[in-house]
């Protein structure tokens, strides 16, 4: 069987190796540049409190400078496009090795041909799903740590709190986290059993590519949505003065808070902020009494307080015993994380192929 | 002499119409029986079902005592050639071949290239470019080097044309000859049958209305040609199968152990086809009242 598996999937072993060897040569041809940028910045060397100045320098320096006036550079084309490799990997995988796996036997008849030599089709499913399915997650992978390498001085200055336009997201962030670490793994399973599966039920190889994109497109969508609650979220409670700079008010026209960093957590993906009473309950309204410093604070305009009405704003909140409450995942919950999600994904890769064998043994034909 | 296949009740039904229904039969070992029978009488679906392709909807099903594809064993003991012989079009002659060794552990590869050398087919050409006639072979070769005790052929040289029709049979007989294999095919061309099969079943309706040794057949089957009369007058013992009346002669298919000694009779063999057709057409005729709805299994 193994041969045979082989044999049947040479050429998409081969183009996925190619491809990866495309996506290698792109970075590392770019890597001796961004190399450049990297330590020129003075952002490669720095210790202490200047890094967080020279990773902005750095991340400027590469968005900076774009061709014939046009705002892009080809780090940025170059991070971007990685990014929806590692990202569309799995939908591909899903779509050309999966869809057709079981479809096209079905389609050419040549079902029958397979399923009477002297092995069973559990046998036959088996090898096939493992041995292509741990394929699909190699390859995937190694994408994504291809990726990482050429852009860890990126990832490294954006922990610095130098993040900024393209290359403004942290590792949790909504493209970032599901391309980097285990993730991957996690997508290249689901993509590919998602499409035998599609194609066993259509029995079409066509409809059934369709349909694998479409689903492994809502669950792309979907995910993040659901990232916050995959592990337990840690929750805190601040006065306004306490958390200081890393707060501001919002009144659109509702009472709201913007909080861009945790104190004493660096680096925490902050899923919401709300206004508590001393009772620890919600406020979402505005104090009657602070409405005069509203419109002093915001101007026409209401949107993020900021100048120096909103320190008057702040201390009017505040007097009201109104304090800031933050959920968040820290960085020490980042593997967590990405286990929770991978194991979610592989879970629904093996109740996908469980269904794949239910079916394969039941509807014979 | 055991039963290659054997069912009991037999039905596959898909949604609410009924491919197969009610099929009792049993095929005995050692012969290559031919299944015939009219588009839709369920010899596509008995097959799938022997080879468990299908599972049955009603009744049981059991090819060389086990159930259809039940394990590795099972399957290593039914060769099976399906309609159209499915092969993979862009693997090689030589890939398949390789697929064989690896999927089955009785491969006689010998026996395998022995039999691609004779039929002239190279190596390494594809799948999809070999013709009609020797794909049907390359698959029968397939379904042959794993040396199974029973081989299952469903319409096998339907889609052939006619040389290349009796070029496969020529070679399917030798090779029964060899491996003292026991062979179900199904067919609806009669010629093609009378010239390879020893046993036949007539499958009407999913129902067996004729089933024997050929020579046996062509034995107890007589054509009688006479002045007309009424065919309830010819005495005990003798069935009449199908009659057809002119003005002043009647013409009689009758099944009987015995000889007709009646003088105003003159008495001709039977070729298989006629006979097989008077039996499907007996049978259409005493089945119309059913209001079955059928379908015909292609896939």
């Amino acid at each position: 069987m193994t041969w045979l598996t082989w044999r049947q999937f040479r050429a998409q072993a081969i183009t996925a190796a190619a491809a990866l060897a495309a996506f290698a040569i792109l970075l590392a041809a770019v890597e001796p540049s961004l190399s450049g940028v990297y330590h020129s910045s003075g952002f490669a060397s720095c210790h202490g409190a200047v890094c967080t100045g020279l990773a902005s320098t750095f991340i400027n320096d590469l968005s900076g400078g774009g061709i014939a006036g046009v705002p892009v550079t080809p780090y940025m084309i170059v991070y971007f496009l990685s990014i929806v490799v590692i990202l569309i990997a799995p939908a591909i995988i899903g779509v050309f090795w999966g869809a057709p796996l079981i479809a096209r036997e079905l389609e050419a008849g040549t079902f029958r041909l397979i399923w009477n030599q002297s092995v069973t089709r559990t046998r036959w499913l088996t090898v096939k799903l493992v041995l292509i399915g741990a394929a699909a997650m190699a390859v995937t992978e190694a994408f994504s740590l291809l990726q990482a390498w050429w852009a860890a001085p990126i990832g490294k200055a954006v922990g610095f709190g130098g993040g900024a336009s393209i290359f403004g997201e942290t590792r949790f962030g909504v493209f970032v986290f599901p391309t980097h670490g285990i993730t991957p793994l996690g997508y290249a399973a689901f993509g590919f059993t998602l499409g035998v599966a599609a194609g066993l039920l259509v029995r079409r190889a066509i409809p059934a590519m369709a349909i694998t994109l479409a689903i492994f497109a809502a669950a792309q969508l979907i995910t993040p949505l659901i990232r916050p609650d995959l592990f337990p979220t840690s929750q805190t409670v601040t006065t306004i003065a306490a958390a200081g700079a890393n707060v501001s008010l919002k009144a659109n026209p509702k009472l709201a808070f913007s909080v861009t960093a945790v104190p004493g957590h660096p680096g925490a993906w902050i899923i919401s902020s709300d206004g508590v009473n001393a009772a620890g309950q919600p406020v979402r309204t505005m104090p009657a009494a602070c409405e005069a410093t509203v419109s002093r604070a915001f101007g026409s305009h209401r949107g993020t307080a900021s100048g120096p009405g909103s320190t008057a704003l702040n201390n009017c909140v505040a007097s009201h015993g109104i304090r800031v409450a933050e959920s968040y995942q820290p960085a020490s919950h980042y593997w967590p994380l990405q286990l929770s999600e991978t194991g979610l994904y592989l879970a629904l890769a093996l109740a996908l192929a469980g269904c794949c064998f239910w079916r394969l043994n039941r509807r014979r034909s | 002499m055991t039963a290659v296949i054997e069912t009991e009740g037999l039905g596959k039904r898909y949604r609410n119409l009924w491919a197969l229904a009610g099929c009792t039969l049993s095929i005995p070992a050692g012969h290559v029986v031919g299944l015939v029978g009219p588009n839709g009488a369920g010899k596509t679906t008995l097959i799938n079902l022997a080879t468990g392709m299908l599972v049955p909807s009603a009744g049981t099903i059991e090819v060389l005592g086990g159930r259809p594809a039940a394990g590795s064993a099972q399957l290593a003991r039914v060769g099976y050639l399906a309609q159209d012989a499915p092969l993979y079009a862009g693997l090689r002659v030589a890939d398949h071949l390789r697929l064989g060794a690896h999927l089955n552990p009785g491969w006689d590869a010998e026996l395998a290239h022995r039999r691609i050398g004779r039929l002239g087919l190279d190596h390494r050409q594809k799948a999809g470019t070999l013709s009609g006639g020797q794909r049907a072979q390359l698959a029968l070769s397939l379904a042959v080097a794993k040396r199974p005790e029973l081989l299952i052929l469903d319409e096998p040289v339907a889609s052939l044309d006619p040389l290349a029709r009796r070029e496969f049979l020529q070679d399917l007989m030798e090779t029964v000859a060899e491996q003292q294999v026991s062979v179900v095919l199904s067919s609806h061309l009669i010629s093609d049958m009378e010239r390879a099969c020893d046993y036949v079943i007539v499958l009407v309706d999913s129902r067996v209305r004729l089933a024997g040794p050929v020579d046996d057949l062509l034995a107890t089957h007589h054509l009688l040609s006479g002045p007309r009369r009424d065919p309830a007058s010819l005495p005990d013992g003798v069935e009449v199968i199908s009659a057809s009346h002119t003005d002043v002669q009647s013409t009689l298919l009758v099944r009987t152990s015995g000889p007709v000694l009646d003088p105003a009779w003159t008495v001709s063999e039977v070729g298989l086809e006629d006979l097989v057709l008077a039996y499907m057409k007996q049978a259409a005729g005493s089945t119309r009242r059913h209001d079955h709805r059928h379908l015909e299994v292609r896939k």
